[in-house]
């Protein structure tokens, strides 16, 4: 167990952490303001994973596609929350689950359909493919570093929008009671409208950025989609700020437990046993990280007032 | 001869569950008439998918608790046989005896846990433990990993049907035990203090009633009903992986009970039978709009999930009241 590997992993785990909140941030404002248990979140983050390699394929531009991939699935967000979405919001909870469990399924062969089921991949740019030393004999990929980046700017100016600007005024009033915040005169279905595509937006930009680090594939956005249920069930439902430091959180536990919780088995475990057991328990570490958080503090680590 | 009675008496209540359990108990007398053997497997999975629908209901419609994460205890109780087959168990009836306790154990830790919270978190938790057991199950080396591991047929020695008909008769007889004791839980007072909680949890509280019993009671039920429609069904696949228990098919049991008709004892049995049929042919339909698609009919199915929401109430068993009630008042306007 060297410190450089301990670094890397570190850094691996802020980068998926910033990933993560990117997903779970506007799920917390859709779950927390509109009640809505939206489940195809997800395919946000496939659609922006598309659009923005579909784009890169066919101009041979990496920095177009993800220019031309931010508005469009900002529209994206906006046009579902017209034609479906808005109908839900005075549904059960059960309904939600289903239609929005219905809407994966149908983005996911409508991909399938458009795209082909196999996996799109695309490459980085010359520019953005280097290395950056964190320590003298310790490279680091430099897109990584700009994932890391832009995912603390973005985090950074969210929290200024929600707690410094009239928007984030209304937002948060809206969170604690959307009937008395409409009573004042706000429009709440404009807000809604806005807070639900800007949500589809982050989403999207969170797919642009894992593009070109995993596999673009129909249904990619699932797997992604439950983790961020769980930081936002850690940080407290309608919590940016939980989301952000439970995204942290769950990203580290996760990078950094997958590469050293065999190893730590392996020290006081039999080898066979430790190898059976170590991968088992580090897939199932945020979980139980998840579950021993909401034994003491069943609505998670920071539940907004109200 | 009292409980006899009071089984009677209840079943009258229920006439469509009835029709259902006896026109599935008759079904391979049709099947080997017209010697259509092939829809013996189809009714089983049938009968598979709406016995575990059936337990997801008791804590769906009748505790309007969302439980996002019941294809664990499914994947549970297939894994029950595979693990008890692979240390030398081949007694059926001992499988079945052993997942019905293991799923009614994981019933209490998870309840106890997931019962403490309500609405999006309920919702949340279940399906988090549902993919705690999911990743374990993955990354099980031991009983295969991802691959699944192969299953025997177990020998449940006392039945000694006609051969090919065994497995459909046991699984029929399991269903038929667990509509009565369904129809036994929701008639009782236990159930009515259920359907209480789901329509108002503080009154129930204020008239001196701890809802957390009652909820908790039904949680474990359904989990161990849906342990049993897992042991039958790795018989039935003679095959048992991870895929069982992931979240997606949490999704497709609760479409199935929706579809149903939430409220309604026989709702999961139609709802199963709906999805069925949607499933084998909406890709008939593609085949006729649109041949190259026909893979593609998650394309309709999903839509037409949303169209059901939107539109409907109560699923075909409500559809279906719906019309039965307009028609009566037709027949006293004349």
């Amino acid at each position: 167990m060297t410190i450089t590997l301990l670094l890397e992993q570190v850094f691996n785990g802020i980068q998926s952490g910033v990933t993560l909140f990117l997903v779970a941030a506007g799920l917390t404002l859709i779950l927390g303001i509109m009640d809505l248990v939206f489940l195809a979140h997800g395919a946000q983050v496939m659609v922006g994973a598309y659009t923005a390699t579909a784009i890169t394929l066919a101009t041979n531009n990496f920095y177009l596609g993800i220019l031309l991939a931010i508005p469009l699935t900002f529209a994206s967000g906006y046009i579902l929350e017209f034609l479906i979405i808005r109908h839900l919001y005075k549904r059960d909870h059960m309904e939600q689950v289903l239609a929005t469990f219905g809407l994966i399924l149908f983005f996911n062969e409508l991909t399938r359909i458009g795209f082909g089921p196999a996996a799109l991949f695309s490459n980085l740019p010359p520019s953005l493919s280097g290395f950056v030393y964190i320590l003298p004999d310790t490279p680091y990929p430099m897109f990584r570093i700009l994932v890391i980046m832009v995912g603390f700017a973005i985090a950074v100016g969210i929290y200024v929008l929600v707690t410094k600007t009239r928007i984030g005024a209304m937002v948060r009033a809206g969170a604690s009671n959307a009937d008395m915040t409409a009573a004042l005169g706000v429009n709440i279905h404009m807000l809604r409208r806005f807070v639900f595509s800007v949500g589809a937006c982050l989403a999207g930009i969170a797919g642009m950025m894992l593009a070109p680090l995993t596999v673009v594939e129909p249904g990619m956005g699932e797997p992604l989609l439950i983790l961020s249920l769980v930081v936002i069930i850690i940080g407290g439902i309608g919590s940016v700020r939980g989301a952000f430091i439970a995204a942290v959180i769950v990203g580290l536990v996760d990078t950094v437990g997958r590469v050293f919780l065999p190893e730590l088995l392996r020290s006081f475990m039999e080898q066979s046993a430790a190898d059976g057991a170590g991968p088992a328990l580090a897939s199932m570490m945020i979980y139980i990280l998840m579950a021993v958080i909401l034994v003491f503090k069943p609505t998670g680590l920071f539940p907004p007032k109200g | 001869m009292q409980t006899l009675k009071t089984i009677t008496a209840l079943m009258t209540r229920s006439p469509s569950l009835l029709i259902l359990l006896a026109l599935f108990g008759l079904f391979p007398i049709y099947t080997s008439l017209a010697d259509l053997p092939f829809w013996n497997d189809v009714a089983m999975r049938i009968m598979l998918l709406g016995m575990a629908a059936m337990g997801l209901n008791l804590v769906l419609g009748f505790g309007g608790m969302v439980s996002f994460g019941h294809a664990a205890f499914i994947g549970i109780g297939a894994y029950c046989v595979g693990i008890s087959q692979f240390c030398g168990l081949d007694n059926g009836w001992l499988h079945i005896l052993i997942a019905v306790f293991v799923c009614a154990g994981l019933g209490v830790l998870i309840g106890f846990l997931a019962l403490r919270t309500k609405g999006i978190y309920f919702i949340m938790i279940t399906l988090a433990f549902a993919q705690m057991l999911y990743f374990f199950f993955v990354s099980l080396e031991l009983f295969g990993g991802d691959d699944g591991m192969g299953v025997e047929r177990a020998e449940f020695f006392i039945i000694d049907l006609w051969e090919p008909l065994r497995l459909y008769y046991l699984i029929w007889s399991c269903l038929l035990i667990i509509s009565i004791v369904l129809m036994l839980v929701i008639n009782s007072r236990f159930g009515v203090v259920l359907q209480g909680i789901k329509d108002n949890e503080s009154r129930i509280e204020a008239m001196g009633l701890a809802p957390l019993r009652y909820k908790m009671t039904a949680y474990i039920i359904s989990a161990a009903i849906c342990g049993l429609a897992g042991v039958l069904f790795a018989s039935w696949q003679e095959y048992v992986s991870p895929d069982i228990m992931h979240w997606s098919r949490s999704g497709e049991l609760m479409i199935v009970v929706v579809l149903g008709g939430l409220t309604y004892l026989s709702g999961p049995l139609i709802g199963a039978i709906v999805f069925f049929l949607l499933e084998e042919f909406l890709p008939e339909l593609l085949h006729i709009i649109a041949p190259d698609y026909t893979e593609n009919w998650m394309i309709i199915f999903g839509p037409l999930l949303v169209a059901v929401v939107l539109f409907t109430k109560g699923g075909v068993m409500g559809a279906f009241n719906k019309l039965r009630i307009m028609a009566l008042y037709r027949g006293d306007a004349k």
